[in-house]
């Protein structure tokens, strides 16, 4: 998930990766690195069958400083542009051609109001 | 007597020998081709021509080499002998030549399992062609692309699983949803296989876990063991065949996560998204919250192979 400015700068990125990670010959804490090593799983975070998985992305939209002592927060950009792509990577890399592929993207536009108090 | 017994002797040997040439189950393939031609399936596109030409499009087709122009199955077979079987103090392989049947199967067990009907000239023959690929050998790569699963893997060496039940696979058959003749002078037959349209014929290769059978367990697709265990507690019965062959119409075209049809299948993304401002007394935080939910349609989980 990749957010930008009006003139496409990037504020915040964030990423989530759905996969078995295999263990490497069943034992031990060491991802298997190829499908010769895969012989058990140290964790499992791909997508369950029929299951819904929502995950949540907060994404600050200031820089911090200190005023007269006080923490003031400044904003980066009343409008933003958020992507969201979900891809798939058999080999972990997005230049990958012929083996990356992206199954959706989404975009949004959204605006926080300028001034009031 | 002494001819007799020198006839006798030419005679016994000229029957064994006619014995061995009648019983093709048990030659094994001395190279590439040979094997090629004991699983040459191309005369299936005689009568068969759409489901032949759909299945030429599917990775079945390059089941060795990997996704047309890519290679990328045969790249990880040279991984698997660099940095797994040359670095196994165990496995007998110091170099690339070193690599026989047994150890190839590590990969080929799914990616060509009638190589097991074949001599080790033929793994080495095969390294031998993936090494050089990397080197842009238009020649080996043509070569390695001659291997595939085709209709014969599926229907008629793989087509019985349960062989103490319903018996072995014959030569001169060839198995689908019906018993009667298959007008094709090498297969005459056609047989009923019972799990042609069941998810477990698929199973074979897109397994369950490591395979237990070898001497170095590994297994890289456990998909039949996230449907077993995680599709199937969710109530619903679709195998394979339903959703790959018949929804997806692609047919013999069996495609996964290449393909947009199945992706368009098999997940379902919502996105939403909000900005706001949040106030702790005096200072004033400007944020953003994206909520995405990600459904998986399929009948397993995502990904897996």
């Amino acid at each position: 998930m990749t957010t930008k400015t009006p003139d496409g700068k990037i504020i915040n990125q964030q990423e989530k990766i759905y996969m078995p990670i295999p263990q490497q010959f069943g034992r031990g804490d060491k991802m298997g690195r190829g499908p010769y090593e895969k012989s058990g799983l140290l964790k499992d975070t791909s997508l369950p069958p029929l299951r819904t998985v929502k995950e949540t992305f907060s994404i600050p939209l200031y820089k911090e400083s200190k005023k007269d002592g006080k923490l003031a927060r400044t904003i980066i950009s009343n409008d933003i542009t958020v992507e969201v792509e979900l891809w798939y990577l058999p080999y972990g890399k997005k230049d990958d051609e012929g083996n990356s592929q992206m199954w959706q993207k989404v975009t949004k536009k959204l605006s926080i109001a300028k001034g009031g108090k | 007597m002494k001819f007799v017994k020198v006839l006798v002797i030419l005679i016994l040997v000229g029957f064994a020998l006619t014995a061995f040439a009648a019983a093709p189950a048990g030659k094994k393939a001395k190279t590439i081709d040979e094997l090629v031609k004991m699983y040459d399936s191309s005369s299936c596109k005689d009568c068969h021509a759409e489901i032949y030409a759909e299945w030429e499009k599917s990775l079945h087709a390059r089941s060795i080499f990997g996704p047309a122009e890519v290679g990328r199955t045969a790249a990880t077979l040279k991984t698997t002998v660099e940095n797994g079987h040359k670095d196994w103090p165990y496995s007998g392989v110091k170099k690339p030549e070193d690599m026989k049947v047994e150890h190839l199967m590590v990969c080929a067990s799914c990616h060509l399992p009638q190589l097991a009907e074949a001599e080790d000239s033929v793994a080495q023959e095969i390294m031998k062609n993936v090494y050089a690929f990397k080197e842009t050998d238009d020649a080996a790569a043509m070569k390695l692309q001659s291997l595939n699963i085709n209709c014969l893997v599926c229907h008629q060496r793989n087509a019985i699983v349960h062989k103490w039940v319903d018996g072995y696979p014959e030569k001169n058959v060839v198995y689908g949803f019906k018993n009667g003749e298959h007008p094709s002078p090498d297969f005459p037959k056609m047989k009923q296989s019972k799990i042609m349209g069941e998810s477990i014929l698929c199973g074979q290769c897109h397994g369950q876990g490591p395979n237990f059978a070898q001497d170095n367990p590994t297994q890289c697709a456990t998909l039949y063991g996230s449907y077993n265990f995680a599709y199937i507690p969710e109530g619903e019965r679709e195998t394979c065949q339903e959703c790959h062959i018949k929804k997806s119409k692609l047919g013999h075209n069996m495609q996964s996560y290449r393909s947009p049809e199945m992706a368009k299948m098999a997940l379902d993304m919502h996105v939403y998204a909000e900005a706001f401002q949040w106030r702790d007394v005096a200072t004033t935080t400007p944020a953003a919250t994206v909520i995405v939910e990600l459904k998986n349609k399929a009948g397993h989980a995502i990904p897996d192979g």
